[in-house]
């Protein structure tokens, strides 16, 4: 059968770390801060975690460690757009730059070797129902930044901020703050992510391995609108189309196709989620126009 | 400039992200290109004949090229010479070093990858007088003073595919590889070919990690070995570079058998890993610089299982304390020995995938 429980188990722990990843895109998203930066942070997380839990034999100190210096990194990106004003796009990829080379650099450093750090004692995140306990995590988040951003006065402040500072700080908002704020968990949740895939996906650390995901979950964020829920619809897609990629190569499917299965998904949904809103757009217009009141 | 934040200029800004991303990876291995020359000099005394190594990647633990360094110093020992490393970081440095080393005009320049046969073509055309020795790869045009020496690792691999035929409890094997080329298929076609000789009714499949960075994605390579496993597969052939460690996690996981590539990887998962297609570095430069001194130059060697460039960690000494499941398995290992010699007195020819 081509849809079975494994495909499913697969695909979904192939989602988790890009959901974590993609949450704090979309909360930056929301806050208008544009931010590609999650690829960097989630590879800073990768190595604090990996680091964490070997010289404290905890992974959940790993898991920690991940979230903190994650946010820390992510202040590079707060202080430089929000404090400073510069293009939150070009320090997003002085980030992602910086990580690697950072990574690799520390790898030489504090482990002596290059390339990958892999050893039997190194203690990984324990599985709870076949899934590591940051993929529950990662499910409650959706389920809290939904509500947060929905009903909480914290989410609608910060989406005010995102849509319309000036108006937001007429009533005694203060935009900086929301977006530091939203800046520094999406550090907190790429520093999850990594070590989700650095103590859960697997349990080592090579240099580069977050591998494009942080890309993935800013492509997620733009496909679910910064939605919390379609952002997890979009991580959904992309980690299905990455287990039945894998699948299709057994039926004979040659790896060069398999491997476009994901952006062919990604174009097909982007296509018809756009053609969607120019409907309803249409619809909606004259009546918008038509009435003021 | 004006600083306007809307939503519409996110398409635009997408555009930039694109754009800026190519450029500023540019300019950053632009900066790198001040190059890495580790010279370690080797010996003082001159006289001799001196050897130049550039390698593609920084050696530090990467025991492939650690082999090549060994290799180097052994035959400046043997010819009473001196020898030099050039380690490279990027492309832009591997441009410089071989630029270095030429300049420096060694008796020979050695090179350790594919990355260089572009500019060893470059390089022996400028520099006719220069002997080169290319080793894992080649030029593909031949010049006079370019040497290669090449592996036949499908002959190792076939070996290895043997073991797993003879060790599968299921009747299925597989191999999760970097990427679809036929020079990638060396490790899983004759991995299956030998598991079928082996084990007749053995039956076989591929996974290509692929993706983005096909080479350093373990949790992807992992995830290709979970669909093997889920299929019954026992016995994982992994060669997918950082990858390979997550294929161990895999096998690991669930109580399956995996096989390593290059050097004796069976300590990053011990009772995983069987055993290791082990690729001589060392021996293919040594005895390549011997060849090009002896004026026997400008050809290329291939070394397999017959010239000692390619075996098993099982097949060599040492597999008592090398922490490789096949240690356990005599009978496997004498069966394993047969079919090598038949291989290496050409009795039996195993299919090259690389030259189809």
């Amino acid at each position: 059968m081509f849809f079975d429980s494994d495909l499913l188990m697969s695909a979904l722990r192939a989602l988790t770390p890009i959901l974590l990843a993609a949450l704090g895109g979309a909360l930056c998203e929301r806050a208008g801060v544009f931010n590609i930066g999650l690829e960097g942070m989630m590879l800073m997380g990768c190595f604090t975690a990996v680091a964490t839990s070997w010289f404290t034999g905890s992974p959940w100190l790993g898991v920690l460690a991940a979230a903190l210096a994650a946010a820390a990194y992510s202040l590079i990106l707060a202080v430089g757009s929000v404090t400073l004003r510069g293009d939150a796009v070009v320090l997003g990829i002085a980030m992602n730059l910086l990580a690697v080379g950072l990574t690799s650099f520390l790898l030489r450093t504090v482990f002596g070797v290059q390339g990958t750090f892999d050893d039997p004692s190194l203690a990984g995140l324990p599985l709870v129902g076949g899934f590591s306990p940051l993929a529950y995590l990662a499910w409650a988040a959706v389920g809290v930044s939904a509500l947060l951003l929905s009903r909480h006065v914290w989410g609608l402040r910060l989406r005010g901020v995102g849509e319309a500072p000036e108006a937001a700080a007429t009533l005694g908002v203060s935009p900086a703050r929301y977006k530091y704020a939203a800046v520094l968990l999406s550090g907190v949740l790429c520093g999850l992510a990594g070590a989700q895939l650095a103590l859960g996906n697997v349990t080592l650390f090579s240099e580069n391995m977050t591998a494009g995901r942080g890309w993935i979950a800013v492509v997620a964020v733009m496909l679910g609108r910064a939605l919390p829920l379609g952002v997890l619809l979009a991580a959904l897609l992309f980690g299905l189309a990455e287990a039945a990629g894998f699948r299709l190569q057994g039926l004979g499917m040659p790896q060069q196709a398999t491997d476009a299965a994901p952006y062919v998904v990604t174009l097909v949904a982007l296509f018809l989620s756009t053609a969607q809103r120019r409907r309803r757009a249409a619809r909606t217009r004259p009546s918008t126009t038509g009435v003021t009141s | 400039m004006p600083r306007t934040r809307t939503r519409r200029s996110r398409s635009l800004r997408l555009a930039a992200v694109a754009t800026g991303s190519v450029l500023l990876a540019a300019a950053a291995t632009g900066c790198n290109a001040a190059a890495k020359d580790d010279a370690a000099d080797g010996g003082s005394k001159g006289g001799g004949a001196s050897f130049t190594l550039v390698t593609p990647d920084p050696v530090g633990q990467n025991e492939f090229l650690k082999l090549a360094v060994d290799g180097v110093k052994a035959a400046a020992k043997t010819h009473d010479g001196t020898q030099k490393v050039y380690q490279s970081s990027d492309s832009a440095s591997q441009q410089q070093n071989v630029q270095a080393a030429v300049d420096a005009a060694p008796d020979v320049v050695v090179l350790v990858g594919f990355e260089f046969a572009d500019l060893v073509a470059q390089q022996a055309e400028a520099h006719p007088k220069q002997q080169f020795l290319m080793v894992d790869a080649c030029t593909t045009k031949t010049y006079a003073n370019v040497s290669c020496a090449v592996f036949r690792e499908h002959e190792g691999v076939y070996l290895a595919g043997a073991e797993a035929g003879l060790l599968s409890g299921s009747g299925k094997v597989g191999a999760v590889v970097v990427l679809d080329t036929g020079q990638f298929r060396r490790y899983s076609d004759p991995f299956a070919a030998g598991a079928k000789e082996a084990a007749p009714k053995t039956s076989a499949s591929t996974r290509f990690v692929g993706g983005q960075s096909p080479f350093d994605d373990s949790a992807r390579a992992k995830e290709q070995a979970n669909s093997l496993l889920a299929k019954g597969t026992d016995q994982v052939m992994a060669a997918a570079a950082a990858g390979n460690y997550g294929v161990f996690e895999a096998a690991e996981a669930k109580g399956a058998y995996a096989y390593g590539v290059d050097v004796n990887q069976c300590t990053s998962a011990p009772g995983t890993v069987v055993d290791n297609v082990i690729k001589k570095t060392d021996v293919a430069v040594q005895e390549g610089i011997g060849q090009v001194l002896d004026g026997k130059g400008g050809k290329t060697v291939s070394y397999g299982l017959k010239e000692g460039g390619i075996s098993l960690t099982g097949l060599e000494d040492g597999v008592e304390s090398s922490k490789c499941v096949i240690a356990e398995h005599e009978d496997v290992l004498k069966k394993v020995e047969a079919l090598r010699d038949r291989i290496v007195s050409g009795e039996l020819t195993v299919d090259d995938p690389a030259a189809k």
